[in-house]
């Protein structure tokens, strides 16, 4: 049996690795290059060397979910498949490469002819990271017929109903909003209230990271925040990395939230930023994107799906993809769509352990299925139908 | 004779008030900037390289030289071949499939619920509408901020 590799290539990271890994390497899809350092660009993790990461400055091979800077992100793969990382011998290789839903034709002619011919592999799987997601869903519950993935990645969110494994392409709809769109508006609140912060997207996704949560109440938590004095319970200092003794930025306690440095750090005060950042999933009309939100989506989505599939799809909600890791997340999802669901149908919702590894955990489960080996192109059939094969057999 | 007027309705007709094509352009441009990958330019912009400066290998064989240089054209000419940008991409899947699904058809509809209105300085609710460009605020206080910085000066 041939080995294995898992890509599941984001837009902000890879995830990637062999599929007798217990877990992928992450790390960021892009490259990358600092104020400090003036020779040298880092290639995807090579990020960890960098010692000051003030005013980095990415660049991305995608835009707006999809590939478009093939040369950036051929770079990023030689070194991820090159002796400095996995050391991949594409010639005794199985490769399965996620891609976006509905990728653009050209783009999975494109990706089809660079694994064939640039890297030479043995056979490939070119499949949407959430077909992953879902294989791994049904795997831990055989008995469960549908499931409806929502995929929030850092691009747009994804709700796809699934029923019986199969994805109904019709009911796909996607939210633009994701992990970017937060970042970069958390940027622009910081640097508008407090302090000039818009060339620091690498710091203050980690402070997205570190202090933002999904609202439960979302009213009543903008009183609590307004309240100021003892009864704000929401309120927290950040103390913002300097990159010589603070390397990495972090949170301070309520109780140590006073809004005053002691030896000089530099701080930023979060209070309605925490939860009204998150918010954006669910109204994205909060800052002009005039779209449904996440959990009105669910909704619609499943309302497009015949009506004997609904009980189901309501009772197998996935949560998948970066943005499940805000605190709650899972809570608010259930709480919505519960509200707006038919009173007779049980809603259930999972958070996939572990959100943005969950895909390619579903790719090296779904490598060790019984059909896997019909699911695959080989290099001896590209070599024969070319482009023809792969359209057969891959759908996204 | 002086006329006789009062200061602030002659304030008020004066004022320039934004038009709609304004206001759609302006809510736009802060669509984009959510979209933006960096916000400075490339620091790595003038740095000036010297191609000559021999670089030195680990290995002396030269084998290591011979496989890079097979890669750099290879990357190049990838960049040649898929040479597309997105809105290329995206008007080639229109006449492809255009009945859908397609990019455009799977996205979410608008909102069937109405929006909610917060004030553009410190994002708690706020119940007014600031006459000559539209965003909300809360209070006094925040609409002299908001008239200082934004309104039509947009100078933070």
């Amino acid at each position: 049996m041939a080995n294995v590799f898992i890509l599941d290539n984001g837009a902000y990271t890879i995830k990637a690795g062999f599929s007798n890994q217990n877990e992928p390497r992450i790390m960021p899809n892009a490259i990358m290059k600092a104020k400090s350092e003036r020779r040298r660009p880092f290639i995807a993790d090579q990020i960890e060397d960098c010692r000051d990461a003030s005013g980095l400055f990415y660049i991305l091979p995608f835009q707006k979910g999809y590939l478009v800077n093939w040369d950036i992100q051929k770079t990023v793969w030689d070194y991820v498949f090159g002796k400095d990382v996995f050391n991949v011998n594409h010639s005794n290789t199985t490769m399965i490469v996620t891609e976006p839903y509905l990728n653009f034709t050209s783009t999975q002619e494109a990706l089809s002819e660079i694994f064939f011919e640039e890297y030479e592999v043995d056979a490939l799987l070119r499949i949407n990271a959430g077909d992953l997601s879902v294989h791994k869903y049904h795997r831990d519950r055989p008995r469960e017929l549908c499931c409806l993935l929502v995929e929030s990645g850092f691009s747009f969110t994804h709700i796809v109903p699934y029923i019986q494994g199969k994805k109904q392409k019709d009911a796909i709809l996607r939210v633009d909003v994701g992990g970017k769109v937060l970042t970069n508006h958390l940027k622009e609140l910081i640097s508008y209230r407090q302090l000039n912060v818009m060339d620091e997207t690498y710091v203050i996704n980690q402070v997205k990271e570190d202090v933002c949560f999904v609202s439960l109440d979302y009213n009543t938590d903008m009183r609590t925040a307004r309240d100021g004095k003892q009864a704000n319970h929401i309120l927290r200092d950040y103390v913002l990395p300097d990159f010589t003794t603070i390397k990495r930025g972090y949170v301070r306690p309520l109780e140590e939230s006073t809004g005053k440095s002691t030896a000089g750090e530099q701080l930023i005060r979060l209070n309605n930023e925490r939860f009204a950042i998150p918010e954006l999933l669910f109204h994205p009309s909060d800052v002009g994107i005039q779209e449904m939100g996440i959990t009105e989506a669910i909704v619609h989505s499943i309302n497009k799906c015949p009506e004997e599939t609904r009980p189901h799809l309501y009772r197998n909600i996935l949560l998948t993809g970066g943005n499940c890791n805000f605190p709650m997340f899972k809570d608010r999802v259930f709480k919505d769509v519960q509200s707006m669901a038919p009173d007779e149908f049980d809603v259930n919702v999972t958070l996939a352990k572990n959100p943005s590894t969950y895909c390619w955990r579903g790719g090296a489960a779904i490598s060790r299925s019984a059909h896997f080996p019909e699911m695959l192109v080989t290099k001896k059939e590209w070599e024969e139908d070319g482009f023809n094969i792969c359209q057969e057999r891959f759908s996204v | 004779m002086a006329s006789r007027e009062s200061g602030r309705q002659k304030d008020a007709s004066s004022r320039r008030i934004l038009d709609e094509s304004a206001r759609r352009r302006r809510a736009r441009k802060a669509l984009e900037a959510l979209e933006q990958d960096n916000f400075h330019d490339d620091p790595h912009a003038n740095l000036v390289m010297s191609k000559k400066a021999p670089k030195f290998e680990e290995s002396l064989d030269g084998s290591r030289n011979k496989d890079r240089k097979r890669r750099t054209r290879s990357s190049e000419y990838f960049k040649q071949r898929f040479r597309k940008t997105f809105t290329i991409l995206l008007e080639e899947e229109q006449a492809l499939y255009p009945d859908g699904p397609n990019y455009l058809t799977v996205q979410a509809p608008s909102s069937k619920r109405p929006e909610r209105r917060l004030c553009a300085v410190c994002g708690f609710p706020a119940p007014y509408t600031c006459i000559p460009c539209g965003s909300r605020y809360c209070s006094t206080k925040c609409l002299s901020t908001h008239e200082d910085t934004r309104c039509l000066k947009w100078t933070a």
